[in-house]
Parts: C-alpha cells; sequence; structure tokens
C-alpha cells in the first residue's frame, strides 16, 4: 500500500513538473517574440529616416537635423537687418538695439555677412568718434592716449594718414580688431562679424610703436645727465681720445660747414650772375687767402711747397714774430686748397725760424723744414703733437749756419734729403737717420771762397746736378758726385744778392730743362742756359727788389715773379719780352717773398711778409700751352740770344767808334753782322 | 692741449652761421655745448638717438660699413653729425646767413 502511494505521489510529482515546465516554456516563447517584434519594428523606422537624409542631400539640401539651427539664425539676423538700413542711428542707440539681441549667437559667421555689403559711401560730414586702440592693460594706456592728444596739438603739423589707422569695411579686419578692442564695448564681439554696430567708418588711432621706448630713454638720459659733474666732464675733456675726437671731427665738420655751394640752387627762378663772365676776362684774378691770427700774424712767408700725393695741401714755412716772443719762432702750416676752410689743415712749429720746408715726398706724412738754427726738423702729422720728432744735431758734422734750402731727391727707394747753409755746406740725409748726414759737400768759389747759398733748385728728375744763387749775386751749377763734386760752373751778372732761382721743368716735346731764371735784389730777373756764362735775357720792368720766380709746371714759356713792392707779374716769353702778360698788385702792397704755382698750373700762390698766402686763379687759356708753344719757345729764345748778340755788337761799335782809329775802321764793320 | 681743443670749438663757432656746437659721449650726456642747458639735452638726446639709427641702418645695409658724417637739412637750418666711437660732434648752422 504504502509503495502504492508512494508511486500515486511520484506520478502526480511529475505532471506537476511538466506542466510548470510546459507554463515557463510558453511564457520564455512570447519574451522572445515580443523582442524580436519590437527590434523589427525600430529597425524599420531607422531605415526609413535615413532614406530620407539621403534623398535630401541628394538633392542639396540640409539634413533633417540642421533645419533647427538654421531656422534659429534666421530669426537673429532680421532685427540686424533693419539696424544696417538705417546708418544715421548713434552709437549709443545701435548698442541699446544690439544688447537686446546679445546672446543669441555665439560663433560669428563670415558667409552670412556678404549679403550685408550694402556698402552705402561714408559722408563727409560724419562725427568722428576717436577712440584709442587699447591693449587689455587698460589704465596705462589711457595715460598713453591723451599724451599722444597732447603731442598731436603741439605739432599740429602731423599729418593724419602718418599717425592714425581709419578702417572701413572692406578692411577684412574686422576679426582682428574686435579682439584687440575690448574697450569698443561689449557688444561688438558678440555681433555677427563684418556687421558693425553702425554704417560709419571706424577711427582708431594707432600710436607709433617707439613712443614708449623713446620717453624710457629720454627718462634715462634726464637721469644720467644729472650723475655726470662738471669734474667729470673735465676728465673727459683732458683725456686723449677726446681731443684727438674734437682735433678729427672738428676738420671734417669745417670743411663741411666751408662749402658754401647751395645744393638747392633753382636755376628756373634765379638770375643769371654777371661776376663769372667778368672773371673770364681777367687772366689773373684772386681766389682767396690762407691766414691765422695766431700762427701766421707777422711771419714773413719763407716757403712754399706742394704735396705730391695730396696736390691740394700746401706746406708754408714762416719765420719768426717780433710781436710775440714767446711763441715759436718757426711755424710751418699745411693748408688746403681744396676745401674752403680757413684754417690751416695742420699746424707745426718749433724754435728758430724756418727758412724752408718742404714734403718728404715719398712719405706723406713727414714734412722737413731747415731752420736758421742749422738744425733740420722733421715733423709728423700722425701724431698729435705740433714740435719736431726729430731734429738733428748742431754740430760740425751738420750745419751751423741758416738752411734756406731743403730738397728731397731720387726715387721711391733711394731718395735723400738735400740741404744746404749759407757757408756753403751741402748735407745729403737718409730720413731714417737724422743723427748724422749720410755726406756732406763744401760748395766753394775758385779761391776757396764758400758760397753763401740762398736758394737751390734741382732739374727735373735730376739727382746729381743742381743750380743755387748766392748772396754775392752769383749764380752756380753744380753737381753732388763724381770727379769734380762741387761747383762746376759761375753765372755771374746780378749786381745783388740772388733771392730766387727756378728750372724750367715743363714736360713736352722739347727738353728746356738748360733753361733757368733767377730774380735778385737789383730789381731784375735774368734768364739763362747752363751752357752759356752770359743771360740769355734781363727782365727790367721791375722797379723794387724781385724776390722770387718760378716757372709755370704746365706752360714752357709762361713763369711768375714778385716783388717787394706787392706786384705779381706773369710772364710770357711767347707774346712778350719787355713787359709782363699780366701783372696785379696784391692788396696794400706787402712784399712779396715767395710764389709757387699749383701742381695744375691754374693758380698761383704769393707768400707775403705779413704772413699771409695769397692764391690767385690764373684763367685757363692763358695757363694752359698750346701745342706749338714749345717750338715758338725755342724760336723766341733763338731770337733773344740773336738780340743779345746784335746788342753786343752795338755796344763794340759804339766803344769802337769813340776811338779815333775807328773812322778808319767803321768801314770794314757791316761784314761783321 | 686741452687749448687746441677750446680753439678747434671756437673756431667751429666763430663760423658764419654757426648757431651752436655741442659735444657728447655715446650716452648722448653733452660733454660740451655752447647752447643753453635745455636745447642742448634735447639736441643731445635726439641726435645721439638718430645717430645710433643711422649707424645701425648703415652696417644693417653693409656689416664691412660705418657711418662717418651725417647732415640733416631742413627749411630752417642744417644740423652736422660727426659721429665716433666714443664722442659725437654736433654743430648747427643756419645756412642762409
Amino acid at each position: 500500500m504504502m509503495s502504492d502511494r508512494k508511486a500515486e505521489l511520484e506520478r502526480k510529482k511529475a505532471k506537476l513538473q511538466a506542466l510548470r515546465e510546459e507554463k515557463d516554456r510558453r511564457r520564455r516563447e512570447k519574451e522572445l517574440k515580443d523582442v524580436e517584434e519590437a527590434t523589427s519594428r525600430v529597425l524599420g523606422s531607422a531605415g526609413d529616416r535615413k532614406e530620407l537624409d539621403e534623398m535630401l542631400s541628394s538633392l542639396g539640401v540640409a539634413p533633417v537635423s540642421d533645419i533647427l539651427s538654421s531656422l534659429s539664425s534666421a530669426n537673429s539676423l532680421t532685427p540686424d537687418n533693419s539696424i544696417n538700413h538705417t546708418p544715421d542711428t548713434s552709437l549709443q542707440s545701435n548698442g541699446l538695439v544690439n544688447n537686446v539681441y546679445t546672446g543669441k549667437r555665439k560663433t560669428p559667421q563670415l558667409s552670412v555677412v556678404a549679403v550685408q555689403s550694402t556698402s552705402i559711401p561714408p559722408k563727409e560730414i560724419v562725427s568722428y568718434t576717436k577712440q584709442t586702440q587699447t591693449t587689455p592693460s587698460g589704465h596705462e594706456r589711457d595715460a598713453h592716449a591723451t599724451d599722444y592728444y597732447d603731442e598731436y596739438n603741439l605739432n599740429p603739423g602731423l599729418e593724419w594718414e602718418d599717425e592714425f589707422t581709419v578702417l572701413t569695411y572692406d578692411d577684412g579686419q574686422g576679426e582682428d580688431e574686435e579682439g584687440s578692442l575690448p574697450h569698443l564695448g561689449g557688444f561688438g564681439s558678440k555681433l555677427p562679424p563684418g556687421i558693425l554696430p553702425h554704417g560709419l567708418p571706424q577711427v582708431k588711432e594707432v600710436q607709433p610703436a617707439v613712443t614708449a621706448v623713446e620717453q624710457e630713454q629720454a627718462k634715462q638720459e634726464i637721469k644720467e645727465i644729472r650723475e655726470l659733474s662738471e669734474e667729470e666732464k673735465q676728465m673727459i675733456i683732458l683725456s686723449e681720445d677726446f681731443q684727438r675726437f674734437v682735433d678729427r671731427a672738428g676738420k671734417i665738420v669745417e670743411r663741411a660747414l666751408g662749402e658754401s655751394v647751395d645744393i638747392y640752387t633753382d636755376y628756373i627762378g634765379g638770375a643769371g650772375e654777371d661776376g663769372i663772365d667778368e672773371k673770364s676776362h681777367q687772366r689773373i684774378a684772386l681766389n682767396r687767402w690762407f691766414y691765422d691770427e695766431r700762427w701766421s700774424k707777422n711771419r714773413c712767408v719763407t716757403s712754399l711747397d706742394w704735396c705730391p700725393q695730396y696736390p691740394e695741401l700746401l706746406l708754408a714755412s714762416y719765420n719768426n714774430n717780433e710781436d710775440s716772443p714767446n711763441d715759436p719762432d718757426g711755424v710751418a702750416l699745411i693748408w688746403n686748397t681744396k676745401f674752403k676752410k680757413t684754417t690751416p689743415e695742420f699746424i707745426f712749429h718749433c724754435q728758430s725760424g724756418v727758412m724752408s720746408a718742404t714734403f718728404a715726398r715719398f712719405h706723406p706724412n713727414l714734412i722737413l723744414g731747415g731752420t736758421y738754427s742749422g738744425q733740420i726738423v722733421l715733423w709728423d702729422n700722425r701724431v698729435q703733437k705740433r714740435t719736431p720728432i726729430q731734429r738733428t744735431p748742431l754740430s760740425a758734422t751738420a750745419h751751423t749756419h741758416p738752411v734756406y734750402c731743403v730738397n728731397v731727391v731720387g726715387t721711391q727707394n733711394a731718395h735723400n734729403l738735400i740741404s744746404i747753409s749759407t757757408d756753403g755746406r751741402l748735407c745729403s740725409w737718409s730720413l731714417d737717420m737724422l743723427s748724422q748726414p749720410q755726406e756732406t759737400l763744401e760748395l766753394h768759389r775758385m779761391q776757396s771762397k764758400p758760397v753763401a747759398v740762398t736758394c737751390l733748385d734741382f732739374p727735373h728728375s735730376d739727382v746729381n746736378n743742381f743750380v743755387v744763387g748766392s748772396e754775392e749775386g752769383a749764380a752756380y751749377s753744380a753737381c753732388r758726385h763724381g770727379a769734380k763734386a762741387g761747383i762746376v760752373d759761375t753765372y755771374d751778372g746780378h749786381q745783388g744778392p740772388i733771392t730766387g732761382i727756378g728750372v724750367n721743368a715743363v714736360q713736352g716735346g722739347i727738353d728746356f730743362s738748360h733753361l733757368f731764371l733767377t730774380s735778385a735784389i737789383d730789381w731784375s730777373m735774368k734768364l739763362w742756359s747752363l751752357k752759356d756764362a752770359k743771360p740769355i735775357y734781363s727782365f727790367e720792368d721791375n722797379s723794387d727788389y724781385v724776390l722770387d720766380v718760378a716757372w709755370s709746371p704746365t706752360h714752357p714759356a709762361l713763369f711768375a715773379a714778385v716783388d717787394c713792392g706787392g706786384r705779381l707779374d706773369l710772364w710770357n716769353l711767347n707774346q712778350d719780352t719787355e713787359v709782363p702778360a699780366a701783372s696785379i698788385y696784391v692788396e696794400g702792397n706787402p712784399g712779396l717773398n715767395k710764389v709757387s704755382w699749383t701742381p695744375s698750373g691754374l693758380h698761383v700762390t704769393v707768400g707775403d711778409n705779413q704772413g699771409k698766402i695769397w692764391v690767385y686763379d690764373v684763367a685757363e687759356n692763358f695757363a694752359h700751352p698750346r701745342h706749338d708753344e714749345w717750338n715758338k719757345f725755342l724760336y723766341t729764345i733763338q731770337e733773344l740770344r740773336n738780340s743779345q748778340v746784335d746788342e753786343e755788337l752795338e755796344k763794340l761799335n759804339l766803344s769802337v767808334s769813340s776811338t779815333p782809329l775807328s773812322s778808319m775802321t767803321s768801314l770794314s764793320l757791316p761784314p761783321l753782322r | 692741449m686741452s687749448n687746441e681743443v677750446e680753439d678747434t670749438l671756437k673756431r667751429i663757432q666763430s663760423h658764419k652761421g654757426v648757431v651752436g656746437t655741442i659735444v657728447v659721449n655715446s650716452e648722448g650726456i653733452p660733454i660740451k655745448t655752447t647752447l643753453d642747458n635745455t636745447t642742448t639735452v634735447q639736441y643731445a638726446g635726439l641726435i645721439s638717438a638718430l645717430a645710433d639709427k643711422a649707424r645701425s641702418v648703415v652696417r644693417d645695409l653693409d656689416p664691412s660699413n660705418d657711418l662717418t658724417f651725417l647732415r640733416i637739412r631742413s627749411k630752417k637750418n642744417e644740423i652736422m653729425v660727426a659721429p665716433d666711437k666714443e664722442f659725437i660732434l654736433i654743430v648747427v648752422q643756419n645756412p642762409t646767413d
């Protein structure tokens, strides 16, 4: 029984289990079905949307999802349109209107702007609202802006265009500006770009970028100036650097100041000058003079020389000034004929009067002087020193008498300084060693009487032969080397001391270097040939001591002569041998001691006994030789010689006719002629 | 030797048309002047700044080059500037005189 029951129970349990399982299975099946249905439905609607979007975009229409946003932007634009159509509304009202719409848009879009370019030309009656362009640090900049206005008001000449940037619609800088202009008001940046709050061009000034720096500098300067005391200034002034600077810069500025040329000459408005035409008729005209109140006043000009490297530089030596015994006796000044500055380029001096001076010829910086004491002095223009850097000793081996002539002869590699003193001693020196002469030579006349040499000249590029003038009134030719070193020939003729001598040095077809001129105290000049003991010709037009004579460096027949009465003569032997071709009296009639031509042959410089050097222009057509001048001059010399022979014969004739016998022999004379 | 400095400056100053002469150092501080204080300070500051600028222009254009002289011609006058390493000489002149 028990077992039956158990079996029955077992059966019932199984039945129940089966029922439960059946129930579960059905519910799960239903759920699955539901899910399937739901997914299938969802998938189906999404596919529809996609299809629609694809269709729309293929037709060029924005996707459905974007429609909403476009609608909202359209809403925000409509009121702006109305604003732009009323450009005269003021800034304030604009701000109000715009403030209403701020916040509606966050990102400005350029594409919209194109529609709004109703570029109405800005009216000129515009009332500008000037506002500063500022950096974010607003407070400081405000101060600058007012500073700037002050400057503007002080300088009304400032141009708007220079100082302000005027911005207009189509500048395309809208974006940048808004970023940099927070002061324009909050509305500015919120607006759609390109649409300005009003229809007017906005004007902003841009400060010059340097102002801040300059102001800083100015402040610094003021501070520093206070730091520099009088003592410090004095220290700087006394420093060598400062002196060198002033010396150099002063020279440049003086030259610049001397330039009176007006580069703004207006030939359209100006009237022609007559002075130039007048001048060209003159053969000789005063150009300028060189004079220094301190260094050349009352000093007799003792020599003139030209710099071979810089032909505009003129070296002049001066004797002592009796009125100022405290100043150095000897002075040598270098003047510049190129610039119109009136002060010397260089100033040198020494204790003894400088009787002669010369450029060292191959050393452009060195200047040599022969002094009254007999010393040869050497100056250097590179050192900041006016006194000689070297001098020869005063000893029996060198000069003990005044040195009236110094001359540098030779070539770049082998040259000597030749100096002659009035005791007839000639010394030749090497510029590297001035402690003793390389060689000495005594110039003696026949009876071993020393020649008191006053002047010396070497023919062009000759180093051995030379001519000298003496106090006795005789000229001599001499040579330095060879068996007959010393005086070679004597040229007697002058009645007084010879003051100047010059050898014809013009280069050309015919060599005239055997011709030389002498000037003398006896009121005359004489033309000599080295080959004749007698003068070819004597010029006796002067009525005073003739103190110097100089051949033109370019014209074979032209020479200049000066006398003690202040007269400067130019002789052209091809034109006239009786009277000078041109003649001028120097203002004040000072005694003229030296005469010299510029290397160009277009100017004559004259040194007087008051310390002035006068520069005269020689007319170009007069100074420049024509090509036939050489032949003509040869002919002239021949003529002079012939007339000299005639004169002598006439003299002879007279002396002969004065004797009782002459009456008998006079018939035989004509054939002699 | 400082007499020579004085002489040179006096010579320049005595030149016809010269209104003023100023020597300034490289920092634009006037050392010698013939003008009144305010004008001097003004010239010294402005001209030395201009000279520095001009020098840098010259050097930028050609590094081997250097400024040697500067002339400023204006309607009323002319300013001549002779610059150097350490000093600048400024001369103001009235060319019409």
